[in-house]
């Protein structure tokens, strides 16, 4: 295992630029989640550590070892692929020790290595199986188990949940959580599914159009949003121009006590358990309620006319039109400086 | 069940089946008949000009007559059996167009690589050039390899200049190299095409997931990129294959090994004119292809590969 740092990490393709100076450390044995909406360089940062992407400008460390220009091969990355990327023309064992062969392990160790894998994995049965014939959760199974066989500096998963239903991603999502801290392998996990990263990763960078927004454990990135894209993406998060002075922050309609670094304008970002329904002194006019079984999420209009998103536990007990009182909780709250 | 039973059951099945499709109710016979419409050109056609001369092809084989069925006689067969000439014309026939068949697809795998891996910058005119010579009729390419190879050909004089060598001594053009190099010329891009229909179809990711394992660029492409395209590979064969038995133009041109399409052609010829030879010669030839198609396609579907 290593630690894996990217310096100054750059990626154009002609006029588009998919990543942008990112400076990032994976320590040894971490999992590092890497969330961001399509196209913000999630995948080409992965691509990159994995070799098959040239940085424009920038360099890739393995354990302060420059890798920048060493080919995929010779890297020693376990690469888990959304869509699996199994070998259909091989057995499941043959899948998961094709590394093991790359690296002139002789036969019987490396059967011996892919099934104590595989037994891991808890798909030990399906050792004789073609990949065809297997669910996507079994798949995904062999392919985290093809990828550890080699032992890599890094583990490198890109969306590896996608595709599977809700039910199971749950569950895998527990497992290989386990499993990977168990390892201590060092891991970075891409995904589009802030969820999935919070539960399995010991700090989340998130990026937005090629550039790092935050990195930092996952209570940090929700209670501490770095960027107003942060709070927005993390989460639902409603920010409130306001003016910070003195310790208070005046949104105008109501002040809040908090703490804000420096004075004047500020933005304040709210999740929806910052506000606290049915009692306060700001009225809420309702405009939209949705139904989501263990919640119901209401859209309404600041008295600054402002929309913000509230979650009530109660059925059926708002209707659009509703004027609500509504009371801020200062402890939920992140001042972040106006941009 | 009698024979007789069976046999009325069975008629009364086609005839069931024929109505329903004349005149169907239910979606599955809709579909039926839209098959069946789609299907009835090919299948006059292949009456037409398959069929018909096939039987046309056994009549000749066996009659002594050229036209009328005056008696009939396994001459012609026995001929055929007990000639050295003609087990001679099959062997060169065999290896000669196996080899070509050989080297045009693994020069497919090649260009239908290179075309479907890579960023070419000028990739449309690659594929223009590569899938060329299709519209090239045999005569054009022996042209072809005379105007290269011949006496006065280009690449003759330009390595009589090299070596200082005589043209006439280095001309190939009629010689074996110049007919295997016009048939690898008019195959290879039979095999491309198909080959790159195949390689449009591999799992990119999977070759990325073997480079990560530590597979290099070969080991990549001999594990897991020639599995994948294993069908495509068979398929390019038994087209190729195919096609190269059935080259007549440039062979007789050319005139350097007798095939069997110059063997067929020499028995209906002046001189040495024996039509029940050709049609039984040419009888072998259509069931060995169909033979070789048949054999060939068993290995399309069996994708197991030892590792």
């Amino acid at each position: 295992m290593s630690d894996v740092t990217l310096e100054s990490l750059t990626k154009t393709y002609g006029d588009e630029t998919a990543v942008d100076g990112i400076d990032l450390t994976i320590r040894d044995g971490e999992i590092l989640g890497v969330v961001g909406p399509s196209g913000c360089g999630k995948t080409t940062t992965l691509r990159t550590i994995a070799g098959f992407e040239t940085p424009t400008q920038g360099r890739v460390l393995f354990d302060e070892v420059d890798v920048t220009h060493v080919p995929p091969e010779e890297r020693n990355v376990g690469l888990v692929f959304q869509s699996y990327a199994l070998f259909d023309t091989m057995t499941v064992r043959e899948n998961v020790a094709f590394g093991l062969k790359m690296q002139g392990v002789p036969k019987a160790e490396r059967r011996e290595r892919a099934d104590d894998l595989l037994a891991m994995l808890d798909i030990a049965e399906l050792a004789d199986r073609r990949p065809t014939t297997l669910s996507g959760g079994q798949q995904q199974r062999v392919g985290l188990a093809r990828a550890l066989a080699i032992e890599p500096h890094v583990l490198l998963l890109d969306e590896p949940m996608t595709g599977l239903d809700a039910e199971l991603k749950r569950r895998l999502r527990d497992e290989i959580g386990d499993l990977l801290a168990d390892l201590e392998v060092t891991t970075l996990y891409v995904t589009h599914d802030q969820e999935e990263a919070m539960a399995m990763c010991d700090r989340i960078a998130v990026l937005s159009d090629g550039t790092l927004e935050q990195v930092g454990p996952p209570a940090e990135i929700y209670r501490r949003p770095a960027t107003p894209f942060v709070a927005n993406f993390i989460g639902s998060s409603t920010l409130l121009e306001g003016v910070a002075e003195n310790g208070h922050v005046d949104l105008g309609f109501t002040e809040l006590p908090v703490d804000a670094e420096t004075d004047g304008a500020v933005r304040v970002a709210a999740r929806p358990a910052a506000f606290e329904l049915d009692e306060g002194q700001i009225a809420a006019d309702v405009t939209d309620v949705t139904y989501l079984g263990d919640r119901t999420q209401l859209a309404a209009t600041l008295p600054d006319d402002t929309t913000v998103t509230l979650h009530a536990d109660g059925i059926d007990g708002y209707r659009v039109g509703d004027s609500i009182p509504l009371s801020i909780d200062e402890q939920r709250v992140h001042v972040l400086e106006a941009g | 069940m009698s024979v007789r039973k069976s046999a009325t059951a069975s008629v009364r099945h086609l005839a069931a089946l024929a109505s329903t499709t004349a005149r169907p109710t239910t979606e599955r016979e809709r579909e039926r008949r839209r098959i069946a419409v789609l299907c009835l050109p090919f299948f006059a056609l292949a009456i037409v000009a398959g069929f018909v001369p096939l039987a046309m092809l056994v009549r000749i084989s066996l009659a002594e007559d050229t036209i009328w069925m005056a008696g009939w006689s396994l001459e012609a067969w026995e001929t055929l059996a007990t000639t050295p000439t003609y087990r001679r014309v099959a062997w060169n026939t065999l290896w000669f167009v196996g080899l070509a068949t050989a080297v045009s697809v693994a020069l497919g795998v090649a260009v239908a690589h290179v075309l479907e891996k890579y960023d070419l910058p000028a990739k449309r005119v690659v594929v223009a050039a590569v899938s060329f010579p299709i519209a090239l009729p045999g005569i054009i390419v022996a042209y072809l390899i005379v105007v290269l190879l011949g006496r006065q050909g280009l690449v003759t004089n330009a390595v009589a200049v090299a070596t200082g060598g005589a043209p006439l001594d280095l001309a190939s053009a009629t010689a074996i190299t110049g007919l295997f190099l016009g048939y690898v010329y008019s195959l290879l891009p039979r095999a491309t095409m198909v080959l790159r229909g195949t390689y449009a179809e591999i799992n990119t990711q999977a070759e990325e997931a073997a480079h990560t394992l530590g597979a290099s660029r070969w080991q990549t492409f001999y594990h897991v990129t020639l599995p994948e395209i294993r069908p495509g590979i068979v398929a390019a064969v038994i087209l190729t294959f195919r096609s190269g038995l059935a080259i007549f133009g440039t062979v007789l041109i050319l005139q350097s090994h007798r095939v069997v399409t110059l063997q067929i052609h020499e028995e209906t010829s002046v001189g040495s004119y024996s039509p029940d030879v050709a049609a039984a010669i040419g009888l072998v030839y259509v069931a060995f292809i169909v033979a070789f198609t048949f054999v060939g396609l068993r290995f399309v579907d069996n994708d197991a590969v030892e590792i």
